[in-house]
């Protein structure tokens, strides 16, 4: 009886409405968090792949396992795929304002500069300078840092 | 003995031919996002696949009539209209996504950009349609498409837990990205089951004369052919799980796709793997503009086949030149090739149940198959296997396009 009574009061009646959407602003600003940790957790991925791929395809040419062409060609489409992705990072100020994002966005930059470098080096076929990039690659798989 | 010349002919470029643009980039992705883990996929697609071809041989050995000229008799030609319009679709998708790998192919071996390999690849893949018989067409690509065998031999070379490799025929879930499992699943269904394989299958066996007496040439080709195909899709998957899961790399280029062969074939790795991925493509888009040309003729009923003159069979070869000029003209655009083969053959999942649901009625029908109809936990199989795949697709491809 109470509870029905309470139920009925107009003034509880808005704090029930109001809870109801206290609780759906915190459901969904939950699920937007979680949405974007999930978004920087796909782009710092997709950045190590692309850093493992340059550091891979850097060690099979100082092997002397791939031309200069390929790797060559190999990096520049490394470095074009890095760039797309961190174009795509730049489009959400969610998440270059979230500490994480800025600093995945820095690295992801360096990793872009590194990658432009080795393809120079390559062309020069600058072995020493391709193995310290290489050395120097910023992001890498978990395991491996 | 010709019989057996026929068979060992037939199987040899069935595995020659079975690898395409399709197969590897679908393997080496799984391979390096999920590692063993979607084997079990291409074992499926691979016996659905053999089921379909045995059963589009048969069709035609005893009817005579190619898939799409039975097609068009039993359910009418407004019937048709449905699914030769979206097979076309895809398929210009898919000759355009074959162009792009074999001119990614010829990138990978001279540095020059891809986009200017359209073109050329486009006319010699005309001009080999234009010139060449069905069987120079089908065994020549095909025996060359033999060096698509270096992925087993890469694969036998990095010595892969053979335990885990048979657990992986078992289908199970990923611990994460299911979205990104489903879709691959999707898509390795979608390049091993290609509707058009079915055609210009039944087509090949109507231009080299296969008749009742032989489907056991058929039957054992089949099945022996496309098993031992899936097998060298399979070993694109597990040398991909074994080089490049372990490195991290998420397979986004073809470029990334070449390193798996590095740790077994050294230097020789990105040539063995340019020209398998180039033959494997070229073999394809002849296959594909070929069947474009087959398909047209056979729905409206002109006069086809690859080993007539070209005169006599104008308007096949008029429809196989638009189509490979629609491809190239799609390629020409500039997509990423292995974007564009990841969507084609997902979308050839959607667009499955179309063309394989009225030939399973087809196969039950005596009047085009006499006493060889197919059995009936066959067709359920293949019916049940279409249609959730058909399903899975039209959940996760726009889910995978919009981001997942």
């Amino acid at each position: 009886m109470r509870l029905r009574y309470c139920f009925a009061g107009p003034v509880l009646q808005r704090l029930r409405a109001g809870s109801w959407i206290v609780l759906a602003a915190a459901a969904i600003a939950a699920a937007g968090c979680s949405r974007e940790d999930e978004r920087l957790q796909q782009h710092r991925e997709k950045f190590e792949s692309l850093g493992s791929s340059a550091r891979v395809i850097g060690e099979a040419w100082l092997a002397g396992s791939t031309s200069g062409t390929y790797t060559s060609s190999a990096l520049e489409q490394t470095f074009l795929l890095v760039e797309k992705e961190r174009s795509t990072l730049a489009s959400s100020p969610d998440a270059l304002v979230d500490s994480r994002g800025a600093e995945l966005s820095q690295a992801a930059e360096r990793l872009s500069r590194l990658i432009a470098a080795m393809t120079r080096d390559v062309r020069a076929a600058d072995a020493a300078s391709v193995r310290l990039h290489v050395a120097s690659i910023p992001i890498k798989p978990a395991e491996s840092q | 003995m010709s019989a057996i010349v026929d068979l060992v002919l037939g199987i040899v470029t069935s595995i020659g031919g079975f690898v395409e643009a399709g197969s590897i980039s679908t393997a080496a992705q799984a391979g390096s996002e999920f590692g063993l883990q979607l084997l079990w996929a291409i074992a499926a697609a691979t016996v659905m696949l053999a089921l379909l071809v045995e059963m589009s041989g048969r069709l035609a050995a005893v009817s005579r009539r190619s898939l799409a000229a039975a097609v068009r008799e039993r359910f009418g030609v407004h019937f048709q209209i449905v699914p030769l319009t979206a097979e076309l679709l895809i398929d210009v998708l898919l000759l355009a996504a074959e162009i792009g790998g074999a001119a990614i192919a010829v990138k990978l071996l001279t540095g020059i950009g891809f986009q200017w390999w359209i073109l050329p690849i486009g006319l010699v893949a005309w001009l080999v349609l234009w010139l060449c018989q069905f069987g120079v067409i089908e065994y020549g690509l095909g025996l060359l498409g033999l060096v698509t065998l270096a992925f087993v031999a890469a694969a036998w070379k990095l010595e892969p837990n053979v335990s885990a490799v048979g657990a992986s025929l078992i289908p199970s879930l990923p611990t994460h990205h299911h979205t990104r499992y489903a879709f691959l699943a999707v898509s390795i269904l979608g390049a091993t089951v290609s509707p058009y394989l079915l055609n210009f299958y039944a087509s090949g066996s109507i231009e080299e004369k296969l008749n009742e007496s032989e489907l056991w040439v058929n039957r054992t080709t089949a099945y022996v052919g496309m098993c031992f195909g899936g097998v060298v899709s399979m070993g694109a998957l597990v040398t991909s799980a074994a080089v490049l899961q372990p490195r991290h790399i998420v397979v986004d280029s073809y470029e990334q796709a070449a390193l798996m062969f590095v740790p077994a074939f050294g230097r020789w790795a990105v040539t063995l793997f340019a020209a398998s991925l180039g033959i494997g493509c070229f073999g394809a888009a002849v296959e594909l503009a070929l069947n474009a040309g087959y398909t047209f003729a056979q729905v409206f009923g002109w006069s086809w086949g690859a080993n007539k003159p070209r005169r006599e069979a104008a308007r096949f070869t008029a429809a196989f030149t638009i189509v490979l000029l629609a491809s190239v003209a799609v390629g020409l655009i500039g997509f990423d090739p292995l974007r564009l083969t990841m969507l084609s053959v997902a979308l050839t999942v959607v667009i499955m149940p179309l063309v394989v649901l009225p030939f399973l009625v087809l196969m039950n029908d005596e009047k085009y198959v006499k006493k060889h109809t197919s059995g009936v936990i066959g067709n359920a199989f293949l019916a049940l296997l279409t249609v959730l795949g058909a399903l899975l697709a039209l959940v996760v491809v726009p889910l995978e396009l919009l981001g997942g």
